[in-house]
């Protein structure tokens, strides 16, 4: 419970409509609706309308000792904006302005709580010819958490993970302070990090825990006249994997690689786990399937690209569809590929997801794949080549019903096995990771490493109030 | 490559469907809550039901959520706390019930949700979710409990008399008195709108239609049924079947979207009440006339137009094409689209007990839907909704947009 006088503070930075400390408001913050992860509690939610109120937030919350979570649509894999320690839970729902598009340098700059729905609906209305990278996430999802969380986009390929698309930041401080990083910070282009010190890196992949972004530039790419995306088949991930590695390094204008496995479709909409065999194997399906989407500035250049990836896939014996031939079964993700989350109608996804070496695709899914059939659940593998075949994510989803105690409780020791196991590869990190995963790297750095995110974390925020109980600076 | 069409209607349902290649969920429809507790839970509040998928700009799409910010107001938030409050997380309490009735009904959301139990169902626990708070005594809002009250005693919402119900009736109106087809007026065309109600008379009587408005018409029971009484709508409904048997009704004929939808969709589906008498609305009634040669429309209207779709005909039936058919045959009429119509309209913020309970929230969905008319550059937004048209009526300011009602263009033309 927190004093109604704070409330009554609160009310005078954004108004009265904008606080909430309401059970039935409050219930809908405390927990993602989504994963295996525990209940959190929110004492109050707050809605800013200006960076400047932001500070007003914290400041009050630094005053009174209170945590802070940032808080855009509140889903993600890892239960990160979970309130963990109770507290005022930080909706920027309002924050959700297109502020500026540059078309030279090609950035948007947006505020913290803009959505993919948001920038999408602007940049089609307003700037037809650009376009931005899309996460295969919910359209109201938040584009700058999934960007300091290191999401990953459909132009992965060409851009990195999202951290990497991140040209410039704002932040509130945990001290209330605000800063800017990235050529913004001298002048009003937010063209990119260079050349100073790259202080963005105190924010991404922090899980909020430093601060809360109330703007940012994201990286805009140009909407190229052609396109087309195919989808490759083959009998197992073993002998997909390195034809989808050797079409990375080959150029042909592929801005995304995708490989998911046959189980994948028991996350799809329109299927669930009684549609899908359990093991692919098994059932002599094709296990494999690859999304390459290559894209071009002249039909010559197109037609190319087009037949060499066709010609890479059959010699490594895949079966290779044009999004034409191969109908709605892979119909490109514009923004969802299968619109909203209820993973196979339980309405309960996790995963153990990770960045890691182009070498650990196929071990990743080896082990994964043994522990879910042991587990009776099918296997589900995702993994996307990023920047140039530089590196990749990987993850295996785990579907289940949550409003089942006992399914709950076999989905968070599954995941705990498969993360335990896929450490053992060597180059598995974990993103967005739940708190039991992110504490385990701190006996896995050198000790100064550690000691130097915690006197980070420490100086940014000192009284220890942003998202605690997440984050690998907190324990 | 051509966007495929991923959503069809089931004509009749009130619901529209994804089209699935494997298995499709049939659930039961007018359930009470707890027969939806095993599907609400299926939500991850991942806010696609907030903005319109793939189309109109994503633009934002509903009315209550967009008024009310925080997440409760949305459908992912309106759906998980049904499952709250079904398996014990939460208690039922007046804030609660607010929650749900500080909504139009009107559906947008659900269109957008990509989950198939929920984009075809979530209509239904939204109602059963407002007739539970009406059983613990939490519902309906004190303004619609005042408005019932007198449609109890005079047969309307308006506070008006039953008896002044006909005062809008001209002379020159030629009734049929043994007449099968009924036009079915309703509360808002009678008291409010009656241009309309002139207009849609004069139409029938210049295409001869034999037809007689009912002496003692009444309320259809929607305010009631909309506010989570289904209990005192059933009564209204129940009454009025009577009433209709005994004229010897065949055949309605109404200018009302919510009228409509109650006759031919509630009283049936939820009530039980087979009356077996067709139901049609007067668009629908105009362009099979006007298909049929029977009706000609011979004068111009040079006037750009925008047409709204009325929650009660367009979500809640599926009718999207036949107003703009008609609209289409009158010499002159340039039809224009708002960026977000038919399926993805924005609601006036009239309808579900709203414009009497919140009028601030009301207020804000018919300036939005206002505001994006004018943005077509029409000269006039037109329905075939008199509560629509009374809502934006009210809500232009400085006549800068004109509002009309598809039978008043009608009758012009003719």
């Amino acid at each position: 419970m927190i004093d109604s006088k704070i409330i009554v503070e609160l009310e005078n930075v954004v108004g009265k409509k904008y606080v909430s400390d309401q059970p039935e408001i409050q219930f809908l913050y405390h927990y993602d609706f989504v994963t295996a992860e525990p209940e959190g509690i929110c004492d109050i939610s707050i809605m800013p309308n200006s960076a400047e109120e932001v500070q007003e937030i914290v400041k009050l919350a630094n005053k009174h000792k209170i945590p802070v979570v940032p808080w855009v649509s509140g889903i993600n894999f890892g239960s990160i904006a979970t309130p963990r320690k109770g507290g005022i839970v930080v909706d920027l729902r309002r924050l959700n302005r297109v502020l500026e598009v540059n078309e030279d340098d090609m950035y948007a700059v947006i505020e913290g709580g803009t959505t993919w729905a948001d920038l999408q609906g602007y940049l089609e209305k307003n700037h037809p010819g650009l376009r931005a990278g899309i996460t295969w996430s919910p359209p109201g999802t938040g584009i700058v958490p999934s960007c300091l969380c290191y999401g990953m986009f459909d132009l992965g390929m060409l851009g990195g993970s999202g951290a990497e698309f991140i040209n410039g930041l704002e932040v509130v401080l945990g001290s209330g302070d605000l800063v800017k990083v990235g050529s913004c910070s001298l002048s009003n282009y937010w063209y990119g990090r260079q050349p100073l010190p790259d202080l963005a890196g105190l924010f991404i992949g922090w899980e909020g825990s430093t601060g809360i972004v109330t703007k940012a530039a994201i990286k805009l790419w140009p909407k190229m006249p052609f396109r087309e995306d195919f989808a490759a088949l083959g009998l197992t991930i073993d002998k997909g994997v390195p034809v989808m590695l050797k079409l990375s390094k080959a150029g042909l204008g592929i801005c995304d690689l995708v490989i998911v496995n046959f189980g994948w479709g028991s996350s799809v909409q329109e299927l669930n786990e009684k549609n899908i065999a359990k093991d692919a194997k098994e059932a002599n399906m094709p296990d494999f399937v690859g999304l390459i989407t290559t894209q071009a500035y002249t039909e010559k250049q197109h037609e190319a690209q087009c037949e060499a990836i066709k010609e890479i896939c059959k010699e490594g014996n895949l079966r290779v569809l044009s999004a034409q031939e191969g109908a709605e079964v892979i119909t490109p993700p514009p923004m969802q590929l299968w619109g909203c989350w209820n993973f196979s109608r339980g309405g309960g996804g996790q995963w153990v997801g990770t960045y890691c070496s182009t070498r650990d695709i196929v071990k990743f899914y080896n082990l994964a794949r043994e522990i879910c059939l042991k587990h009776e659940k099918i296997p589900q593998f995702y993994s996307r080549i990023l920047f140039g075949g530089h590196y990749v994510v990987a993850r295996t989803n785990i579907n289940f019903n949550k409003n089942n105690p006992e399914e709950i409780k076999t989905t968070r020791a599954l995941l705990k096995e498969i993360h335990e196991e896929v450490q053992q590869l060597g180059g598995v990190v974990m993103y967005k990771p739940p708190k039991w995963a992110v504490q385990t790297y701190k006996n896995r750095t050198l000790p100064a490493t550690t000691e130097l995110i915690e006197k980070i974390k420490k100086l940014l925020d000192p009284n220890n109030i942003m998202n605690p109980g997440q984050g690998i600076g907190d324990d | 490559m051509a966007k495929k069409k991923r959503v069809s209607y089931i004509r009749g349902k009130g619901v529209s469907k994804l089209r699935l290649a494997y298995e499709n969920h049939e659930v039961e429809r007018h359930q009470n809550i707890e027969h939806y507790k095993d599907i609400v839970y299926q939500c991850g509040k991942c806010g696609t039901c907030r903005t319109v998928y793939k189309d109109a700009y994503w633009s934002r799409i509903c009315p209550s959520g967009e008024f009310g910010q925080f997440e409760a107001y949305f459908l992912g938030g309106k759906n998980l706390l049904s499952w709250a409050v079904t398996s014990d997380k939460l208690k039922w309490s007046e804030d609660l019930a607010k929650i749900f009735y500080h909504c139009s009904v009107c559906l947008a959301c659900t269109q957008q949700c990509q989950i198939p139990e929920i984009h075809h169902y979530a209509g239904e626990w939204l109602m059963a979710m407002r007739e539970e708070a009406v059983r613990l005594g939490f519902g309906p809002m004190p303004e619609q409990a005042r408005y019932t009250e007198h449609i109890n005693k005079e047969h309307n919402p308006y506070m008006e008399k039953h008896e002044d119900r006909t005062n809008w009736l001209p002379s020159h109106i030629k009734q049929s008195p043994d007449a099968k087809i009924a036009y079915f007026v309703g509360c808002t065309t009678s008291y409010r709108e009656q241009n309309v109600a002139i207009a849609t008379a004069e139409i029938l009587n210049s295409l001869q239609i034999e037809f007689k408005i009912l002496k003692d018409e009444r309320c259809c029971g929607s305010p009631v049924y909309m506010t989570g009484q289904a209990e005192k709508a059933k009564k209204i409904a129940e009454e009025n079947v009577k009433m209709f048997k005994d004229e010897g009704i065949e055949k309605i004929i109404t200018s009302c979207a919510g009228c409509y939808r109650t006759l031919k969709e509630t009283y049936p589906k939820k009530f039980g009440l087979d009356h077996g008498i067709e139901v049609i609305h007067m668009p629908k009634f105009l362009l099979d006339m006007v298909n049929s040669g029977e009706l000609k429309f011979n004068k111009e209207i040079n006037m750009k137009i925008t047409y709204h779709d009325p929650c009660h005909i367009g979500r809640h039936m599926g009718i999207y094409e036949p107003p703009r058919k008609v609209l289409n045959k009158i010499p002159g009429i340039e039809l224009v689209e708002m960026d977000r119509n038919r399926h993805n309209a924005w609601c006036c913020g009239s309808g579900g007990g709203v414009r009497s309970a919140f009028k601030d929230l009301s207020t804000f969905a018919a300036d939005e839907r206002i505001e994006e008319a004018k943005g077509t550059s029409a000269e006039a937004i037109v329905s075939c909704c008199p509560f629509c048209l009374n809502q934006f009526k009210t809500h232009i300011k400085d006549n800068e947009i004109k509002a009309f009602d598809i039978a008043e263009l009608a009758r012009k033309a003719i």
